[in-house]
């Protein structure tokens, strides 16, 4: 029984296109004009000369069809589940096999599928929720590149929309999987070229993978946070994919060296934006120049804040300067220093505010920025102090605790800049410069009561010097003595 | 007041017979002579002795031998206890200035072959106490633990580990283990607390017995000239109060440095970090190191560094059996070749630990 | 004649035994100093007894002193309480609590956290430390986390 089907699948299976006969499935079938029948000459796998029975069992060879379809003879009739992939991958997960129908498509994409969001998760603990017909469809199967495949860039978007799209189908997997990525697609300036059948732009697989996609919880995910980045610069630092759409290509190089793309990519940190943080990821697109401040503020709410309130805003938004951009930049983004503050060449003030134009923002600026200086040498006077009496062995640990506040003022001064504001930025800074004046006067005192000690030790010195010459006259004033008394026994003993 | 007093001393004569005592260091006489002064310094190796009996019980109130708590419970000795950085400061400098005054102590004792029969006994134990101090002071440099210490006791450990045969169980017996780690920090404390002051109290005990026994040596040919000539003084007061005299110049220059060079704490010591630049041992071991660098990696056929140990400890175990092999001495004659062996020693010690302080 | 050495004498002598008194206070008091327990026992501190649980409202916080470091200590309207290190672990400001929002907040760049210390917006990278709290006879202990 199993020699037979063995050498009836290697009959089947073995099927060389050169020596195609009739296929008998096809000519039964397109008699009775079913719908599989009638796509199935469109099928690329009709195509190589792959019969019916490819996929279903059976025997093509046969036109009774008890014979043909006959289950002892390895008929499977409709596949079901996981078996539709088994199916698909008898072919397509061996190369052998690939190589004999002559085609270039790679193998192993049962095996991802296995392995991805989609092959972990199952109906009812059976199956997988997404077969490869799922996406390739079925009986009219064409090539990726071919526009009718419902895999090809302009239509993949709706072949995924098919279950994502769906609240209900996918509330029963992941209740907090949003349903609205098309529909966010769709505004982006990716989805508005796809839309317009630019098969360049990025669709859900440019980013998400096909076959073996990933959650974006999982770290090997290219969409998860740290790998974001890169997965956006295989197309956007590209210079000769991008070329024909006129933008720049150095956002990922700028963004690795920003602030931003170290703290992510450098120290893990997650809460640090990507790509996507910024520009949207289904509805990815540039912020404009209103937005800026509130796309920074999700994460910067008190500098934005602040910002919103100052007599900036309005200035910037007559002049159409992005708002935070203008003074930060974007994608190359560093960290923000003292030095961008007040009207030193190198300080971002002085590029609007110059001594004929607006005078008083120059004069505030150039205030500021002495303030910032001044609380950030107090600081280093007081650490320094603070350090020096450690060092001595002084108690200082109040001292030492009060440090943190005039830090937490400096930083807080460099928020409170951005209220362009001079009395309360100058709260702030008077704030931690009184501590700093505390903290460097207990320092002071520790150091002074470390002079106080070598006065302990002048008074114990001379305490000992002059015991020590007082005894030295006792031992001469006692030899003397024993001197004396010897002369005197001498004496009275010749007498 | 004074009746009481002398109640409380019959109390006590009554029944030690203190009388018998003073009358034994009342009879008793200290050569006066040119090199009276030298007398004084093994008393003030005592008195050092002394000083790092007490500040070490002390320390030891605070201290914690423990890798993680040790740096530490230094630390805060030394900001949060009152007085903790002068015991500490003291603890140190009294340290070295015990291996100093221990170490001329030696010398003239050495130069006047004070060694001669019939003290060599007293010769020996000193030796061997001198030797327990170097190990009073690795195993005190490490306690701390702090990055130069630990870098320190991990040279001088593998250097111990070279030895042919019995190097490397030293090592391992030292360490604790293959590395310096906390377990040889829990070994040198215990070293430095328990067995080597067990052991120095012993050799101490019979050092000063013996030295009150046998009286102070004379200088070579001294005892042949005629007792009228010889000019001497009572032990008691006179040379014990000239030795309180001397202990209070040292306490004062003690107190000075205390207090103007602290002791410094430096970073904690961690096995990961990279040798910081200037690793030295202490400075009485200096000269040795500082041989040991400048002796080829290979000398013929053996290693350079074994053969330095080798000859050192040759050295060592030749210097301290002097009193055996110094035949003319014993007789009484004055002995040059042993003068200029000492003078030799003097300054190679002198040339190679300065060479060790400036490179 | 005999008078001046006698004088002389019993001045050395008042010297030497002043001298000695002296010289042993000058020992003793660093001594006794040295021996009495310092003011923080241990150390690295441990233990920090806040005071009686009575004392501390609901929806509050208060910032108590650890050793050199600031312990945030949260009482929750349903009268836990808790304490984090209150050291935003963006940039090392001291967080307060904000009974308006309900949250633990951080002045310098608006970082927020939730009452269970997880960072919930703005710019912490992470959750402040957790520290453990005690109720002992009805008074509150921190220590910290091993």
């Amino acid at each position: 029984m199993l020699a037979r089907l063995l050498t009836f699948l290697a009959v089947t299976l073995v099927t060389v296109p050169a020596a195609r006969a009739a296929d008998e499935c096809l000519v039964c079938h397109s008699a009775l004009g079913d719908t599989p029948s009638t796509m199935y000459p469109g099928d690329i796998h009709y195509r190589k000369g792959i019969s019916c029975s490819g996929c279903h069992g059976g025997n093509p060879e046969s036109s009774d069809p008890e014979r043909a379809m006959d289950t002892t003879a390895g008929f499977i009739g409709v596949p079901r589940g996981n078996a539709i992939s088994t199916a698909c991958a008898r072919c397509h997960s061996n190369a052998a096999q690939m190589k004999r129908w002559n085609s270039s498509v790679p193998t192993g994409q049962l095996e991802q599928l296995q392995a991805s969001v989609h092959g972990k998760l199952s109906i009812e603990g059976r199956d997988r929720i997404a077969q490869c017909t799922s996406c390739h469809g079925v009986h009219q199967i064409t090539a990726v590149g071919s526009p009718k495949s419902p895999v090809y860039p302009s239509n993949v978007v709706t072949t995924c929309a098919r279950c994502h799209n769906n609240a209900v189908y996918i509330r029963s997997y992941n209740p907090s999987l949003p349903v609205d990525q098309l529909e966010k697609y769709r505004t982006s300036v990716h989805g508005i070229r796809n839309a317009k059948g630019d098969p360049k732009t990025a669709e859900c697989a440019s980013c998400h993978g096909s076959h073996g996609i990933l959650s974006a919880k999982d770290v090997k995910s290219s969409v998860y946070p740290t790998n974001i980045p890169s997965t956006c610069e295989r197309c956007h630092a590209d210079p000769g994919y991008m070329k024909e759409y006129g933008i720049a290509t150095d956002q990922y190089a700028k963004y690795a060296k920003s602030v931003h793309g170290v703290a992510l990519l450098q120290k893990n940190d997650l809460g640090a934006p990507a790509c996507n943080s910024c520009h949207g990821n289904h509805g990815a697109a540039p912020p404009g120049v209103e937005s800026v401040s509130k796309v920074c503020g999700t994460c910067h709410a008190l500098n934005a804040d602040l910002f919103s309130a100052s007599p900036h805003k309005k200035a910037f938004d007559e002049r159409h300067l992005p708002e935070c951009e203008t003074c930060h930049g974007n994608h190359a983004i560093i960290v923000a220093t003292d030095k961008l503050l007040g009207v030193s060449p190198e300080a971002v003030c002085s590029r609007c505010h110059s001594t004929a134009d607006f005078p008083r923002g120059y004069r505030v600026a150039a205030t500021m920025r002495a303030l910032i200086d001044s609380l950030e040498t107090s600081e280093a006077i007081a650490d320094s102090l603070v350090e020096n009496a450690e060092q001595k062995g002084m108690e200082i640990g109040e001292a030492k605790y009060k440090l943190r506040e005039i830090r937490q003022a400096r930083l807080e001064s460099r928020t409170m800049v951005h209220s362009f504001n001079e009395e309360k930025f100058d709260a702030v800074v008077t704030k931690g410069l009184t501590v700093a004046a505390w903290v460097g006067g207990e320092a002071r005192n520790a150091l002074a009561e470390y002079v106080f000690r070598r006065i302990g030790l002048g008074v114990s010195t001379l305490i000992i010097t002059v015991l020590a010459v007082a005894l030295w006259l006792f031992i001469r004033r006692l030899e003397r003595k024993q001197v004396r008394e010897e002369t005197v026994t001498n004496n009275s003993s010749i007498s | 007041m004074s009746t009481l007093g002398k109640k409380l001393y019959r109390w006590v004569d009554d029944r030690v017979h203190l009388g018998d005592l003073i009358e034994f260091m009342g009879k008793k006489y200290v050569p006066v002579h040119r090199g009276s002064i030298w007398y004084y310094f093994g008393g003030v190796t005592l008195f050092l002795f002394l000083i790092q009996v007490i500040t070490g019980i002390l320390l030891l109130l605070y201290y914690k031998g423990s890798e993680d708590l040790a740096f530490e419970s230094i630390q805060f000795l030394m900001s949060k206890v009152s007085f903790g950085w002068l015991i500490r400061s003291v603890h140190s400098w009294s340290a070295n200035l015990f291996i100093l005054a221990a170490f001329i102590h030696m010398f003239s004792v050495f130069f006047e072959k004070s060694y001669r029969p019939p003290r060599e006994m007293t010769w020996l134990s000193g030796m061997f106490m001198l030797f327990l101090g170097f190990g009073f002071g690795f195993s005190g440099y490490l306690l701390p633990w702090n990055e130069l210490a630990f870098f320190a006791t991990k040279v001088g450990t593998d250097i111990a580990g070279v030895i042919p045969l019995v190097g490397k169980p030293m090592m391992i017996f030292l360490r604790g283990g293959e590395d310096v780690t906390g377990a040889t920090l829990s070994r040198f404390f215990g070293f430095h607390v328990a067995v080597l002051p067990g052991l120095f109290t012993v050799l101490l005990g019979i050092h000063l017995l013996l030295v009150q026994r046998q009286g102070m040596s004379e200088p070579l040919g001294a005892e042949d000239s005629p007792a009228a000539d010889k000019k001497t003084m009572p032990f008691f007061p006179n040379f014990l109060l000239r030795d309180l005299l001397f202990w209070l110049i040292v306490l004062n220059v003690l107190a000075i440095l205390a207090v103007f060079f602290p002791w410094e704490l430096g970073q904690k010591a961690d096995a990961f970090a990279p040798a910081p630049a200037g690793i030295r041992p202490e400075w009485y071991f200096l000269f040795m190191f500082q041989t040991l660098k400048y002796l080829p990696a290979q000398l013929w056929i053996v290693d350079g560094e074994v053969l330095g140990i080798l000859l050192f400890a040759l050295a060592g175990i030749l210097w301290t059996l002097v009193p055996f092999w110094d035949r003319k001495s014993a007789k009484g004659q004055q002995s040059r070749i042993i003068t200029y062996v000492g003078i030799g020693a003097i300054v190679y010690i002198l040339v190679f630990t300065i060479l060790g302080w400036l490179f | 004649m005999n008078n001046t050495p006698q004088t002389k004498r019993d001045f050395l002598k008042y010297v030497l035994g002043a001298g000695v008194l002296a010289w042993l206070a000058s020992v003793v008091y660093p001594v006794l100093a040295y021996l009495k327990p310092p003011k923080q026992g241990e150390v690295e501190v441990t233990t920090v007894k806040v005071g009686p649980l009575s004392a501390i409202p609901k929806e509050s916080g208060e910032i108590v002193r650890f050793g050199t470091k600031p312990v945030i200590l949260i009482r929750t309207a349903e009268g836990d309480v808790r304490a984090f290190a209150a050291t935003c672990t963006h940039l090392d400001c001291t967080v307060q609590f904000r009974k308006d929002l309900g949250v633990i907040w951080c002045a310098c760049h608006n970082g927020k956290y939730d009452l269970s210390g997880r960072n919930i917006a703005g710019p912490p990278p992470r959750p402040l430390d957790p520290y453990r709290v005690v109720i002992q006879d009805g008074d509150v202990l921190l220590s910290k986390k091993s």
